[in-house]
């Protein structure tokens, strides 16, 4: 099947199985080893990417499906400055252990601040209840979204 | 290996499926299918992609009656402003469904049509008096939401059938409704008990009501007995726990890893006064818009 999407900003024209879910054309057919490959049934998170700025999870996404439109991995985050707010705040948390979980955490981050740019903790616990980590206890997760929405708040107003 | 036939139009997909009954099956958001057959509980030749068929989603109403996409994400039901005054009971329902993520690609219609017992949305609905619109190769055809379900898994569509719509009635006063549910986890979990009501009053009396239930029967089920006991009372709460006593003999619960059949009929029988109660205070405006329902149904003065 031939597909025609946008990944990261680039387009990218693939023949395809029809069955190929999103989560492995973006790791074997692209190299974009960022999204992790955890539990194939949409239950840890892991794999989530932004498809048209909507978090989904790219495990339970046919490759197929998402003909035409684009895709955010957690590589495509990044700015010409460096990492992103989100990014920075995970990085200056300590909010990874094994890191396993950290891709899909931050896109769910991002597409959280995305709608939501000042969230409560409520919130942010309740917008990450889909990604799970086996390591940190969540806190520092935590932290470092609400730190990240801060940030981004202040790197606003300052623009 | 699944093959993937992508439809053009609405016919072209009841054309196909009718053409390939029992080896071809529909798939929107995925969040079911994928799961299902790489488990190996389904085992297609073909998935029709129905993801991007025009006219399948939204959220329209036209007065009192709400008119539902099938291909509308749970996502979209959950941001809705306008269900959430009209509908709270589906929105509240939308809420607890898996994750963010799950909820951005699940579609109103893949809950009800994968026929799962504990499914957030058929018991929601059910209390808004859902009608099901259906297309196949005989042409449309409406039934009451209730008729759609046959069993764990299994819906009284044909082969060649596909729901394209809900009609629900959605009063914009004078009417309250609610969802709540007893879960193991806080998300990403499947009711062990799911409870939906709506309440409609004259000033205080109720004129009006239902009860659906979810996991604790083969289908989602309307409670009828409940509703009897409540309609022209001030809903005390010796009614309310009566109506509870009723939908917990009318259900009839498996004992599984959510739960043994006992517990969960006494989980309705809880669930059911304080789900009614509180869509009671929705009718009659006690309760403040925009205020969730806790999950449990337990609240304070506090609280509102």
């Amino acid at each position: 099947m031939r597909i025609e999407l946008r990944v990261n900003g680039d387009d990218y024209r693939r023949e395809v199985e029809p069955d190929l879910t999103l989560l492995h054309f973006l790791r074997d057919v692209l190299g974009l080893t960022g999204t992790k490959w955890g539990c194939l049934t949409g239950d840890c998170g892991a794999c989530t990417v932004l498809v048209d700025g909507e978090p989904v999870v790219s495990c339970l996404q046919l490759a197929c499906q998402v003909r035409d439109r684009e895709v955010t991995t957690v590589e495509g985050l990044e700015t010409a400055d460096g990492l992103d707010e989100v990014q920075a705040a995970f990085v200056s948390n300590g909010a990874a252990q094994c890191g396993f979980c950290t891709p899909g955490m931050i896109v769910a981050v991002e597409a959280l601040l995305r709608s939501n740019p000042s969230p409560t903790e409520a919130q942010v616990r309740e917008s990450l209840s889909g990604n799970l980590c086996r390591c940190t206890g969540y806190n520092k997760i935590v932290d470092a979204a609400l730190q990240a929405a801060r940030a981004r708040l202040l790197a606003t107003d300052i623009a | 290996m699944v093959d993937v036939f992508v439809p053009d139009t609405l016919d072209e997909a009841v054309g196909f499926l009718g053409h390939h009954a029992g080896a071809a099956i529909p798939i929107a958001g995925g969040t079911d299918v994928l799961v299902d057959t790489r488990t190996g509980r389904s085992a297609p030749e073909w998935l029709v992609d129905l993801s991007s068929l025009p006219g399948l989603g939204g959220v329209e109403l036209d007065g009192e009656v709400l008119r539902l996409g099938a291909l509308t994400r749970i996502r979209a039901v959950e941001l809705d402003p306008e269900l959430q005054r009209r509908a709270v009971a589906l929105v509240e329902a939308a809420k607890v469904l898996g994750s963010v993520q799950i909820r951005t690609m699940a579609t109103v219609g893949g809950n009800l049509c994968h026929g799962t017992p504990s499914a957030e949305m058929p018991p929601a609905l059910l209390v808004h008096d859902a009608v099901a619109e259906i297309v196949g190769l005989g042409g449309r055809r409406s039934i009451p939401l209730a008729e759609l379900f046959a069993g764990p898994g299994r819906t009284t569509l044909g082969p060649d059938e596909l729901l394209t719509s809900l009609r629900a009635r959605v009063r914009a006063s004078s009417a309250g409704s609610c969802y709540l549910r007893q879960t193991v986890r806080w998300s990403m979990d499947l009711a062990g008990v799911g409870v939906a009501a709506s309440v409609e009053v004259e000033g205080t009396t109720v004129t009006s009501a239902r009860v659906a239930l979810a996991a604790v029967a083969p289908v989602p089920l309307l409670v009828g007995s409940a509703t009897e006991t409540v309609v022209g009372t001030d809903l005390p709460s010796e009614v309310a726990d009566e109506a509870g006593r009723q939908a917990a003999a009318a259900c009839s619960p498996i004992s599984d890893a959510r739960g043994t059949a006992d517990y969960r009929r006494e989980v309705v029988s809880v669930l059911v006064p304080r789900a009614l109660r509180i869509a009671w205070l929705r009718a009659t405006g006690a309760w403040p818009e925009g205020v969730p329902a806790p999950v449990n149904g337990v609240w304070t003065e506090e609280d509102l």
